[in-house]
């Protein structure tokens, strides 16, 4: 059984048959998660993408000393390109993480104070700015401008937010 | 662009037998060269007396003291007062507040004052969701207005009027201001100039002559550039088809924070550098490409931000002259793109 996990064919051949649902059970090595696990789970990021969505527009008010927020130059997450980092970043000569990308970005043209790397709130923005970007390209170290990714609808993720801006 | 610079009028006409032979040739090499238009010019020979304006915009002063937005507006009035020639007036194409303050847009006013040459201003959605433009109002004026001048009729509408999400929602005006804010937002919808002004410009125009040129501002673009962004404005089409009648018309408009042309039929567009931040390009596929200026800099806090001289009559037709604070344009747009 163990080999029919990685043979399209074979696997095809029993699925057509009655035991088709037994093998995908058999292939785990533990139990899966539960759908509403996985559902529990997916909400949990989805919060701290929305999260991310409110800081990257001016939630926390530490952030700037100028009133600007990362979405007056990154409408959509634009030109954030989080799908290019690590990379060697001038400002910081040095290769650099996205979220030390984003500590520049709030020191300088926000005159804000710097965020704890690991702290919830760099995470939060982190999974905002990547969540926009999923399923672009991993180019670590591209530096070439990439178009922005396309937002459909809503604020690009599933999730229901006020909508409403977040500044003062 | 360099190309067309050192070619006059004569040699144009002598490259390009026909109209169809002068977009072919502009498209090959990359970028409308405004070709049709120059021929056109010359057999309509309108009546427009060489001279230009200048336009500012998109300030998005705070109400925080000496904020460098501040300084970035009165660079710019700077640049424009060193011009020379001096352009015969500055229009503003919106936004001169960031969150539709009174103090803000008083700040702006205070600083647009120290220009030497008359100011036409229309508003934009910072300007205006506050208290719904009744400070604007008091201080610049009606939003919608037209005026001739040396042979150009120009027009400047309110292109930021949204359908009423507020009063159901029952929202303060802070929070209408906030929602209209954010660009991406998803809860404000498209913009638009609306019926009360497309009648206006229906009126405006009637008695002019088609040969008539028409300068037309807006904050946002008449067409669709990216309307996620309100890169658009809904009723953009009417508008076209109202100035359809005219050999040519140039819209003008801010909004974008970036250098980007497009062209349909007798309309040409142009958009603005701001004096604030430079928006990114957003992910469209353009006709004409060129028109983008470079990425910008993030460590100059300069870059991509700017003024732009407009340039009417003559043998070139119209042409915008990017002034960026910083090195922000790709040799294509250093000499300027014909309108």
């Amino acid at each position: 059984m163990k080999k029919l996990q990685y043979s399209k064919k074979s696997y095809l051949g029993l699925a057509v048959g009655a035991l088709g649902s037994l093998a995908t059970v058999a292939i785990f090595a533990r139990t899966p998660f539960t759908d509403a696990q996985l559902a529990d789970q997916q909400r949990e990021l989805l919060e701290v993408v929305n999260k991310g969505r409110d800081l990257w527009h001016g939630s926390n008010p530490s952030m700037s000393t100028n009133g600007l927020a990362c979405g007056n130059c990154h409408p959509d997450a634009a030109a954030a390109n989080p799908q290019t980092f690590p990379k060697w970043v001038p400002q910081l000569n040095a290769v650099a993480p996205l979220r030390e990308m984003i500590n520049w970005c709030i020191v300088h043209p926000q005159n804000g104070k710097a965020l704890d790397t690991s702290s919830a709130d760099m995470v939060a923005l982190e999974a905002y700015a990547v969540y926009l970007y999923r399923g672009e390209k991993i180019q670590p170290g591209y530096t070439i401008p990439t178009p922005p990714v396309a937002v459909k609808s809503g604020v690009g993720f599933p999730y229901k937010p006020s909508g409403l801006g977040v500044d003062k | 662009m360099s190309e067309s610079k050192d070619l006059t009028r004569r040699h144009f006409l002598g490259l390009a037998g026909s109209a169809g032979v002068a977009s072919f040739a502009a498209r090959a090499i990359g970028f409308n060269l405004g070709l049709v238009e120059l021929i056109h010019a010359e057999s309509t020979k309108t009546a427009v007396t060489p001279f230009s304006f200048a336009i500012i915009t998109d300030s998005h002063l705070f109400s925080i003291p000496n904020h460098k937005f501040d300084r970035s507006l009165e660079d710019a009035v700077s640049q424009v007062n060193a011009l020379s020639p001096a352009p015969d007036f500055v229009v503003y194409t919106g936004d001169i507040a960031q969150n539709g303050r009174e103090d803000q847009l008083v700040k702006g006013k205070n600083i647009l004052g120290k220009l030497k040459v008359p100011l036409k201003v229309i508003p934009g959605e910072h300007d205006w969701y506050l208290d719904m433009g009744k400070a604007w109002n008091g201080m610049f004026g009606k939003e919608t207005w037209s005026f001739d001048h040396k042979g150009v009729h120009f027009v400047g509408l309110n292109s930021i009027l949204v359908k009423d999400f507020w009063t159901g929602a029952g929202l303060t005006p802070l929070q209408r201001m906030s929602t209209m804010e954010m660009l991406e937002s998803p809860v404000a919808g498209p913009w638009g100039v609306r019926e009360a002004q497309l009648d206006f410009l229906r009126k405006d125009v009637a008695k002019l002559s088609p040969a008539t040129a028409v300068v037309i501002f807006t904050h946002s673009p008449l067409w669709d550039y990216y309307p996620r962004w309100n890169f658009q404005t809904q009723d953009a089409p009417e508008i076209r088809e109202i100035l359809s009648k005219f050999d040519h018309v140039v819209s003008l408009h801010g909004h974008v924070h970036q250098t980007i042309y497009n062209k349909f039929a007798n309309f040409s567009s142009a958009g603005a550098l701001s004096t604030s931040w430079p928006w990114p390009y957003p992910p469209v596929v353009l006709d004409y490409p060129g028109s983008q200026m470079n990425q910008s800099d993030p460590a100059n806090t300069k870059d991509g931000m700017g003024t732009q001289i407009v340039s009417l009559g003559g043998v070139a037709g119209g042409l915008v002259t990017y002034e960026p604070f910083a090195n922000s344009l790709t040799p294509w747009l250093k000499d300027g793109v014909k309108v």
